[in-house]
């Protein structure tokens, strides 16, 4: 045999992304710097209870984070964030299964899952705290529920897209419904779910910090808050620096551990079927 | 692959319609098919697209129930998916994240946990399409031909009696397609399953058959059976230096 092995057919748009790397870097570093130069003149000019310079939230940064201040609400953010995420994901990939594999469960959960989207889940927030206190317990709640739909719709999509002749192909080799399960949508869920990880995440660390927000005394929300009612605008963007960081961390943590399971999945062919797998949409 | 298939691959298919519920109201797919397939004997069915030759294969194959009439195999009629039969499909089917020598090992898998017989039999099915040095591969680094070469193995792992294929090389470029089809007659040769082959090359299906069944579309009828009596076995050379390939050529062309 003479045919060549297939190379993946790579996005133009990426490929060209990727060619043009080192501008791409350098355009962000110079255009960063260069709204940090606006930042820091138009801080300059209002009051530092408006705007606080950058250097000036640097400085609040390290010292804050150098005298352990700082651990205490990350802690308890993260404690949140993990728990209602992992709250939230166990739900949604659960009653996704459900809702994939048997008919009756679908038509039973989905109006319940269309209704408790259509709340907002914020709203809920007050009453939490009135039957749990000021807590985590309100925080993991909110997190868990906004995590949770994400995973549900995506768990469903990855289980209920796979292709009608893979589906044929068990069928002809007289796979019981279990081992279809398993053996074949399961596998093929696993992009869906992971770019419904994803977003899980991100959306459990909103909900755990506008939840601090309503009622709570450590946490990074809670942080805000205080920082709102001492006038410490310096603080409160110290707070916005941490979040940010949090949010990077955790999308990186995300990117690290699905790029694990491709490989595991695909072997050498992971990044390509990552690439496959990062056109299904969210 | 050395022992004989159990079950001799005896099919036949008595008087079979199909029809689809549609929102156009019902679409008849087959009319009143009647074919009798011999143990060990190499058909093809050609037909324009839409006449149902996929329809018949899976109605053969038990993957739908025919509407009316039965088929049936070494005289049982098949109500399900049967273990005597072998697929290949118009795409490979393979699961990219298994292995080459896994995806051929997936028939046993499904049947419970496979023995080291059954992986014996992985690698003989890899050896008879010349994939061995590639077991350990991903699809993804396979060219389309290949991986159509690993859903063969897939298929003929089992020993089937009956080998059901749906346009399994239509996807390929010409010049892959011809030495597909060489090593099919050569692996027909070795394992010696009846094979049903649908296809809409002319070409293809007079070169590889002992009879080509020519339907036509809408309902789908068979319009006539051509037995194609050139020797075996055959090259592209032979074939197409035989007076007769071309005269049969142009009867089925004629005809559909």
């Amino acid at each position: 045999m003479t045919e060549q092995p297939t190379t993946e057919q790579k996005p133009r748009l990426l490929r060209r992304l990727r060619n043009e790397k080192p501008l791409g870097r350098i355009l962000v570093v110079v255009s960063a710097a260069l709204l940090l130069v606006v930042w820091e003149a138009w801080a300059r000019t209002n009051s530092p209870l408006i705007l606080p310079t950058p250097i000036a939230v640097f400085d609040r940064l390290v010292s804050y984070v150098s005298a352990g201040r700082a651990w205490p609400h990350i802690t308890i953010t993260v404690q949140e964030i993990v728990a209602g995420f992992a709250l939230g994901s166990f739900m949604g990939i659960g009653l996704g299964t459900l809702a994939a594999e048997f008919n009756i469960a679908r038509r039973v959960i989905m109006p319940y899952v269309i209704i408790t989207q259509a709340l907002p889940k914020f709203a809920l927030a007050p009453i939490l705290v009135i039957w749990f206190g000021f807590g985590t317990t309100p925080k993991i709640i909110i997190a868990a529920l906004i995590a949770f739909f994400p995973l549900l719709e995506n768990t469903y999509l990855g289980l209920t897209t796979t292709p009608a002749l893979d589906l044929e192909l068990f069928r002809a080799l007289r796979a019981p419904r279990r081992v279809t399960l398993l053996k074949l949508r399961v596998p093929h869920a696993v992009p869906a779910v992971f770019s419904g990880l994803r977003v899980a995440l991100l959306l459990s660390l909103v909900g755990a910090v506008v939840a601090e927000y309503v009622g709570a005394n450590k946490g990074l929300g809670a942080l805000i808050i205080v920082s709102q009612g001492m006038l410490d605008t310096e603080l409160m963007f110290v707070a916005f620096v941490l979040l940010t960081l949090l949010g990077l961390t955790l999308d990186k943590l995300h990117g690290l551990s699905y790029r694990l399971v491709l490989r595991r999945l695909y072997g050498k062919t992971a990044s390509s079927a990552g690439r496959a797998a990062s056109r299904v949409s969210v | 692959m050395d022992s004989q298939p159990a079950g001799s691959g005896h099919i036949e298919v008595d008087r079979v319609t199909k029809t689809y519920a549609s929102d156009a109201g019902d679409i008849q797919a087959l009319d009143a098919i009647d074919l009798d397939i011999a143990p060990r004997e190499l058909v093809t069915i050609v037909g324009p697209s839409g006449c149902g030759k996929s329809t018949l294969l899976r109605c053969i194959g038990g993957l739908i129930p025919p509407s009316e009439g039965r088929v049936l195999i070494d005289g049982e009629v098949v109500t399900e998916p049967d273990p005597r039969i072998g697929y290949v499909f118009q795409r490979a089917v393979l699961l990219p994240w298994r292995t080459v020598e896994k995806n051929v090992l997936l028939p046993f898998e499904i049947g419970g946990r496979p023995t080291s017989k059954d992986r014996k039999s992985v690698h003989e099915a890899l050896e008879m399409v010349e994939l061995s040095e590639y077991a350990k591969l991903r699809p993804a680094e396979l060219s389309g031909g290949m991986q159509q070469r690993v859903a063969v193995a897939r298929a003929l792992v089992t020993e089937p009696s009956i080998l059901l294929m749906d346009e399994p090389f239509g996807a390929l470029d010409a010049q892959t397609r011809d030495s597909m089809n060489v090593e099919l007659l050569r692996i027909w040769q070795e394992a010696k399953p009846t094979i049903v082959f649908v296809t809409h090359d002319i070409g293809e299906a007079l070169f590889l058959s002992d009879r080509v069944v020519v339907m036509t579309a809408r309902p789908g009828r068979v319009h006539e059976v051509v037995e194609v009596d050139i020797p075996r076995p055959r090259t592209f050379e032979l074939v197409e230096g035989d007076k007769r390939f071309w005269a049969l050529r142009h009867r089925i062309r004629a005809a559909l």
